[in-house]
């Protein structure tokens, strides 16, 4: 089924047609529920939530975009609300210096692998987290951050420079990253 | 929405492409979830409306359009079939001769045990034990036709007699003597009777005035007289021989005797049907009323609302400074009333005659229109929710086209809600007689709306968009009324004005603006008594 054919069976509200779109980006999206999710659980209920979002405002969608870019960032924003309703979310937006994580050396060097990337992101306070999710990955702008998660530009990119400093410290620590005077040939060993 | 310099930093570019290759595939509740949220409603929707109109239609169907399924009606209608055949058998009294019309009515499935026993002229007349009255009694608890069915029955027959048939003066004849007397005595009181036919006819010409009670009472009396002949006639028969054979040259006299019996007998049968039609078309019969009724409303609506709070204020908006709007938003809305409907179903129950209480299910399908501005792509929109106490706390961004202030074109859409409630309350007749009333009425609605798809405000009210988790399923709703009702061939029309309004917002208290629903209806309504 093309991309159009779903899109004209969703709007006609078609259980096959919502299937089909499900079953296409539910995994992507279900990644990134949960590289904002505390986890999986809630990553699930993330989604879910974000799926009916996206099925009932799909009249709203117009064919100038990537479909999925757009399923992505009603899904994004579902996972936002989600945690601005956790009062610890909250207040980690705040905190300025985050107590470094407790990470484990890995004595072998392991295979760069997506999950080990995505899980040393979650290993980061939930406030660095977001942020880093949002910017790096999401590719928003810290002016955009800012007014998605009601907090400062200025606090924005505080955040993320810590969050991007601990993650570096912990794919090192866990033998992902080389130490930073191997790094550009790393970077360039495992492309 | 990417600063330029994203891609340079190729630690993100890393990260980026890493997250990106990661999949997760969700179990399959997400997707039932999903699914039941987005087809369940619609399946609780045509379920309850296919029960509601199921209902409506059986009930009407039952009581309104097929009324001769109802069993007083068709009892009334087999004993109108047999009338036919039954008037063939039937040796018309006196006074159907005297009231021809009244044949019609002289059928066996009209009259009532007592008479049909008095009709059936065939019983034999030495039986005394098991043919002789112990008493007249004619009861209307099995009647077959009912009171406001009366009309219609007497418009196909004919009106009964103003006066009842001729009724002999009797007091002074019923008091007999203990024990029968002797048989000199008894043949005295037989010839006396021989006369009583003259006599009579001779009361019927002057007693015009007679009335039911004193038919009973003369029947009463015949009776015990009749019981009383029937007994000094045997006794004459076997055993006393010698004064039957000594009386024997009387023979010709105690035949003659006997037929004037036969003929008072006749007369007193024309008299009990005459009693019996009496009773089940003229008096007025103390039928006891039911007290629960079946109500069924259908209301076109007036539908509109009230909107409050929601100042959103300077301190969080980001835009131009000129784009600023402050204070109620009522003031930033152009929106106007559309019609909509109300349909339900109740059972009242009588507590007192002027006072009824009700509940019942209702269907209520009201809107409003709002004028918008559609733009051509889809602008993120925020609504900025409130927390229990008061303070904000959290925010909710969707992405719409609808505008409140400006866009590419103009455009007016309508807010739709579809609730059903289970209205409780009450009736009170103000004014009025048996026929025309006033009432006014009450009620309050515990309501479930069932969609969750109209638009609201955003925060700042630059837009119109849809959040579906702010919306509060379960309200309340208010009702009241005035109609006027009119009762008409066993049903009550009701007719009148009607408010119903929100009590709660449409809203959960976490939306900064507080919506009303109100609506003003007219009322039609039928009422039928439940049996």
């Amino acid at each position: 089924m093309t991309e159009e054919a779903i899109l004209q069976g969703c709007l006609k509200n078609e259980s096959a047609a919502q299937r089909e779109l499900y079953n296409r980006y539910s995994p992507k999206m279900l990644a990134v529920c949960y590289r904002f999710a505390h986890n999986r659980e809630d990553a699930e209920d993330m989604l879910q939530e974000g799926f009916i979002k996206v099925f009932s405002q799909i009249h709203t969608f117009q064919n100038k975009g990537a479909f999925e870019g757009w399923i992505r960032r009603i899904i994004v924003h579902t996972c936002i609300n989600n945690l601005k309703k956790n009062k610890r979310f909250n207040e980690s937006l705040d905190i300025v210096h985050a107590h470094g994580v407790q990470v484990r050396e890995e004595s072998v060097p392991s295979i760069v692998q997506a999950k080990q990337v995505v899980e040393c992101i979650r290993l980061l306070p939930i406030g660095y987290r977001t942020v880093l999710n949002l910017y790096a990955i999401e590719g928003y702008s810290h002016k955009e951050i800012a007014d998605m998660l009601d907090i400062e530009e200025s606090t924005s990119r505080s955040q993320y420079t810590r969050a991007k400093q601990m993650l570096e410290d912990i794919l090192i620590k866990k033998k992902i990253l080389p130490k930073p005077r191997e790094k550009s040939e790393w970077l360039v060993a495992i492309r | 929405m990417k600063e330029s310099n994203f891609y340079s930093d190729e630690f993100e570019q890393l990260i980026r492409e890493k997250t990106e290759q990661y999949k997760m595939y969700p179990s399959e509740k997400v997707w039932k979830g999903v699914h039941g949220s987005l087809h369940t409603k619609r399946k609780w929707f045509i379920g309850s409306m296919a029960l509601l109109v199921g209902g409506i239609l059986f009930f009407a169907g039952r009581e309104l359009i097929a009324p001769s399924a109802h069993p007083v009606l068709a009892t009334k209608g087999l004993a109108a079939s047999d009338s036919g055949a039954a008037l063939s058998r039937l040796a018309l009294p006196a006074v159907t001769h005297r009231h021809p019309a009244l044949a019609a009515l002289h059928t066996p499935n009209n009259t009532t045990p007592a008479a049909r026993r008095y009709n059936s002229s065939d019983a034999p007349i030495d039986d005394e034990d098991n043919q002789s009255p112990k008493g007249i009694t004619i009861t209307l608890s099995n009647l077959v036709i009912s009171q406001p069915d009366l009309p219609e029955i007497l418009s196909h027959a004919v009106a009964l007699p103003d006066h009842a048939p001729a009724i002999p003066v009797i007091a002074a004849r019923t008091t007999i003597p203990a024990g029968g007397g002797t048989a000199d005595a008894v043949a005295a009181r037989l010839t006396r009777s021989t006369s009583e036919p003259e006599q009579h006819n001779t009361a019927a010409e002057t007693t015009d005035d007679i009335t039911a009670q004193s038919v009973l009472e003369s029947l009463s009396a015949r009776t015990e007289k009749q019981t009383r002949n029937r007994r000094d006639l045997a006794h004459i028969r076997s055993g006393n021989s010698s004064l039957a054979k000594g009386r024997l040259a009387d023979s010709a006299s105690v035949a003659t005797k006997a037929s004037a019996t036969a003929i008072a007998e006749s007369g007193d049968r024309a008299r009990i049907n005459w009693l019996h039609d009496y009773a089940l078309y003229t008096l007025a019969v103390s039928q006891r009323q039911s007290r629960t009724y079946f109500q069924l409303t259908l209301s076109p609506t007036v539908n509109y609302r009230s909107l409050s709070g929601g100042d959103y204020g300077l301190s969080k908006y980001s835009g131009p400074a000129n784009l600023v709007h402050t204070g109620d938003a009522q003031r930033y809305v152009d929106h106007s009333p559309a019609l909509g409907f109300q349909v339900g179903g109740s059972i009242l129950y009588r507590v007192t005659r002027n006072l009824s209480i009700k509940g019942g299910l209702q269907f209520n399908f009201s809107r409003y229109t709002i004028k918008a501005y559609a733009t051509n792509d889809p602008q993120p929109a925020t609504i900025t929710l409130s927390s229990y106490y008061g303070y904000v706390m959290d925010s909710l961004t969707a992405y719409t086209r609808m505008g409140n202030f400006g866009g590419r074109t103009q455009e007016t859409f309508s807010n739709d809600y579809y609730q059903l409630s289970a209205p409780v309350g009450f009736e009170l007749r103000v004014l009025g007689n048996e026929r025309l009333q006033f009432n006014i009425g009450a009620t309050i609605q515990p309501s479930y709306l069932l969609n969750t798809n109209a638009y609201m405000l955003s925060s700042d009210y630059q837009s119109y968009l849809k959040a579906p988790t702010l919306f509060r399923r379960w309200n309340i709703n208010g009702g009241v009324e005035a109609f006027m009702t009119y009762k008409l061939n066993g049903v009550t029309l009701q007719a009148g004005p009607e408010f119903r309004y929100q009590l709660l917002s449409t809203y959960t208290n976490q939306y900064p603006i507080t919506e009303n629903l109100k609506g003003f209806g007219f009322k039609l309504g039928i009422v039928k008594e439940l049996p």
